[in-house]
């Protein structure tokens, strides 16, 4: 009776992981919605709908002008809309990117930056600082910094990967170490530039530390792209996850070309997560608890974790944006900073849970 | 049947070599393997059967030599085709994440689905039998990282059997399994192989269970074939003496009517002791004996024993000389004669629970004759004469003039060669001064 039961649920999965994203989208654009209300300037949600709807093609003719007030549009569509926005496409992206790596590397305490692009990020950005004076060139609708620190990103992760290839093979253990070393050589340069780089310290530190404070439209139209064809791209190889953690001998054994489909998840994640640092900065935790919460309450199962992680991680982050704007007044923290004060007690319990029931 | 065309599916290995750095694992492996075949590789630890499987899975891409599966190179294929005609059992299984175990079963599926899609429910019900079959189905539900080992085995053959291949490789397959799970597994294996035509090999360990359910093997030494083909003809006793180092006695089991090998702790060089002891016994109760004095060192003789008796079996296997009666038949005078020579040429006599009957009567008349010219004659008095005497009391009363004489009776067979070996030391003592050791004879070589 109880295996019926089983086989019946697996029969209906496809429709149960369909309604699960779909009430995770609701909640997403409930949480968007929220979260626009919070800040200084008292917007109330009739307001922030009305302005929404106004945007909206086929709604706008039913709202009328009147109701809303400029500034407030203004405050709703060009400050926090963005913001707001780009919290939920780097918590998605990072969160993606994490689960990425925890399959690729069979290692529940892979996260997105482990091949070293946040800290290629960071030593980018500090160089850009440290070493050219302006600021106000834009590369593809990027900063100039940010651009630099993607670059820096991407090379840093390259360079990781092609100093773990034996023959023409990169084994994953050789990756995941070499991945520690280089994040850790980096940090060193990344001090010594610090250390030297007087009254932009601060400026560079609190770019490292993460945050979305100056957001403006051009960051998303360069980051979404990244983040939508990464995600979608690698629900493509979602199977290919599930069989990857049967260790690679098993997975080539039931079809599936583990070298390409490791590389091919390692430069999306790794695009994904360049995207996002250059825009935010480094953000922690969320690339590793997200797909952690995500998995024991969803399942293993790739094809559902990689969605429903991404939608998850976009709602932890906004939400984590939003304290980090009002927390403490005046001078907003970090949002880094909030994620690893909410994360950390999470991963705690995870990680005091796992014996029952985690096991890697 | 499969093989859509008619035609039959074989798995060809052609001259494979596979080297690990400089050193060479396999070398000039070829074989052919037809639709329902069972071929069991088999061979000690570090003979190259795991590498083999591994060479033939598209693991371990060989040196030299190729794969052809139904005439196509397996390395000139996508693994996703190769994954539609061929499962692998591995030895090791690393189950990341707590996937259920009809998620594993699911997995097997995935050679013959496309990139964009979900499992239909033709997979679902190929899953089911497959579950069904190994006896699995019952705990589909459950993560199969808290399953015993052998559920776990199970599960992943069962996984093997959801991509319907039509070569299947298993890798020491039975090592998690208990004795019900190993036949049942093997089992179904055959059953496979000779209804739907699968082409099996597996690397066994246990030259039984291969002997009992594999239709041939081949036998590695050295990443050689040593031998190959039926089962007569790879397990014999000189193959296993050659491949494995070990003494083995190989018979028919009339009940599998398979051969079964039990193998023989290799034999330690023990010490000559240069005493000659002879052993009177029959119906199987003088094989411990025997043994256990032939490890100890002592040149051991037996008789009169009657063809094809265990004991007689057991004088063949360890070569020692014996006195031989045809089956069945009483002992006559000239056996007797010949008894009583070995038994003069003895330093001393060892009866054993032996059950009389008019036909062997003459062997305890044997034992009183020792006895009385002063031979150190033991008798094993397991079993109560009464219940063993089926001579209408003769014999009862003979054993009593058999203690007369002298004759220690010891109560297990367990402590005689305690009180043989200080027997033997007293005469070693006794005959320090003349310069001929009594009753040694020389051991055939």
């Amino acid at each position: 009776m109880a295996t019926e039961e089983v086989e019946y649920k697996f029969s209906k999965r496809s429709s149960r992981w369909k309604l699960i994203l779909l009430l995770l989208v609701v909640a997403l654009i409930g949480a968007v919605i929220i979260c626009l209300n919070v800040g200084y300037a008292p917007i109330d949600f009739s307001q922030i709908l009305a302005i929404l709807g106004k945007q909206i093609p086929f709604l706008n003719g039913t709202i009328s002008s009147s109701s809303i007030s400029t500034v407030n549009a203004a405050i709703i569509l060009q400050i926090r809309l963005p913001r707001v926005l780009a919290g939920a496409i780097v918590g998605a992206g990072l969160a993606a990117a994490g689960v990425m790596y925890q399959g690729v590397f069979r290692n529940p305490m892979a996260d997105s930056y482990l091949l070293g692009a946040s800290a290629g990020a960071s030593l980018g950005y500090t160089l850009a600082v440290l070493f050219t004076g302006s600021s106000l060139l834009t590369v593809f609708g990027l900063g100039f910094y940010q651009a630099v620190a993607f670059v820096g990103a991407i090379i840093t992760v390259f360079v990781v990967y092609f100093m773990s290839r034996v023959g023409n093979k990169v084994p994953i253990t050789t990756l995941l170490l070499s991945g520690v070393v280089v994040n850790v050589f980096i940090l060193a340069v990344q001090t010594v530039f610090e250390l030297r780089s007087g009254k932009a310290l601060v400026g560079i530190v609190a770019w490292i530390a993460g945050g979305f404070t100056n957001i403006t439209w051009t960051h998303i139209y360069a980051v979404f792209p990244f983040v939508l064809a990464g995600t979608i791209v690698a629900y493509f190889f979602t199977r290919d996850l599930n069989m990857l953690a049967m260790g690679d001998d098993t997975a080539q054994h039931l079809g599936v070309n583990t070298e390409r489909v490791r590389q091919i998840l390692l430069v999306i994640s790794s695009l994904i997560t360049a995207a996002c640092v250059s825009i935010s900065g480094v953000i922690g935790f969320v690339g590793l608890i997200i797909p952690h919460m995500t998995r024991l309450i969803i399942g293993p199962d790739h094809r559902i974790l990689l969605p429903t992680s991404a939608i998850v991680g976009a709602i932890f982050l906004i939400a984590c944006d939003s304290v980090a704007r009002v927390a403490t007044g005046a001078n907003e923290l970090p949002v880094g900073v909030i994620t690893a004060l909410a994360g950390t007690p999470v991963f705690i319990y995870l990680l005091r849970k796992r014996k029952t029931s985690y096991s890697l | 049947m499969r093989g859509a065309d008619g035609n039959m599916v074989t798995l060809a290995v052609d001259g494979v070599e596979c080297r690990y750095g400089s050193v060479k694992i396999l070398e000039g492996i070829s074989l052919t393997v037809k639709q329902g075949d069972f071929v069991g590789i088999l061979g000690p630890n570090g003979s190259g059967k795991t590498t083999l499987l591994k060479s033939i899975s598209r693991t371990l891409k060989p040196h030299k030599g190729t794969v052809l599966l139904d005439k196509t190179d397996i390395y000139s294929i996508k693994s996703v085709e190769l994954a539609k005609h061929m499962a692998v059992v591995p030895q090791e299984n690393v189950i990341g994440f707590s996937f259920t175990a009809m998620d594993i079963v699911l997995m097997g599926r995935n050679p013959h689905m496309t990139r964009f899609q979900m499992e239909t429910d033709k997979d679902m019900a190929i899953v089911r039998k497959a579950m069904e079959r190994t006896n699995t189905w019952q705990f589909a539900g459950r993560p199969v990282n808290e399953l015993s080992g052998g559920e776990k085995q199970r599960v992943v053959i069962a996984r093997a059997l959801a991509q319907e291949p039509e070569v299947l490789l298993l890798d020491e397959p039975l090592t998690h399994l208990d004795m019900i799970n190993q036949l049942e597994v093997m089992d179904l294996v055959k059953e496979l192989c000779a209804k739907e035509g699968l082409i099996v090999l597996a690397v066994i360990h246990d030259l039984n269970l291969a002997a009992r359910y594999c239709n041939s093997a081949i036998l590695l030494k050295s990443g050689r074939v040593w031998s190959a083909g039926s089962l007569d003809e790879v397990l014999t006793s000189a193959n296993i003496k050659s491949v494995f180092n070990v003494d083995a006695i190989v018979r028919k089991s009339l009940v599998t009517n398979s051969l079964y090998v039990i193998p023989l702790s290799p034999q330690k060089p023990a010490l000559s002791k240069k005493c000659a002891i002879h052993v009177i016994c029959g119906a199987g109760t003088g094989t411990v004996i025997i043994k256990a004095l032939v490890d100890e060192g002592y040149t051991v003789t037996a008789g009169v024993l009657n063809m094809l008796d265990t004991d007689y079996e057991t004088a063949e296997l360890l070569k020692i000389p014996s006195v031989t009666e045809a089956p069945f038949s009483p002992i006559t005078q000239q056996t007797q004669e010949a008894n009583m020579e070995l038994i003069n040429k003895a330093a001393i006599v060892v009866m054993t629970s032996v059950p009389f009957g008019y036909g062997n009567l003459a062997n305890l008349e044997a034992a009183i004759e020792a006895a009385k010219s002063g031979i150190k004659t033991y008798v094993i008095d397991e079993v109560p004469i009464e219940s063993r005497d089926f001579t209408a009391g003769k014999a009862t009363l003979m054993l009593k003039e058999l203690k007369n004489c002298g004759a220690v009776f010891v109560k297990h067979p367990s402590e005689l060669p305690t009180l043989v070996n200080a027997t033997r030391d007293k005469l070693e003592l006794a005959k320090q001064s003349p310069t001929e050791i009594p009753g040694h004879i020389k051991k055939p070589s």
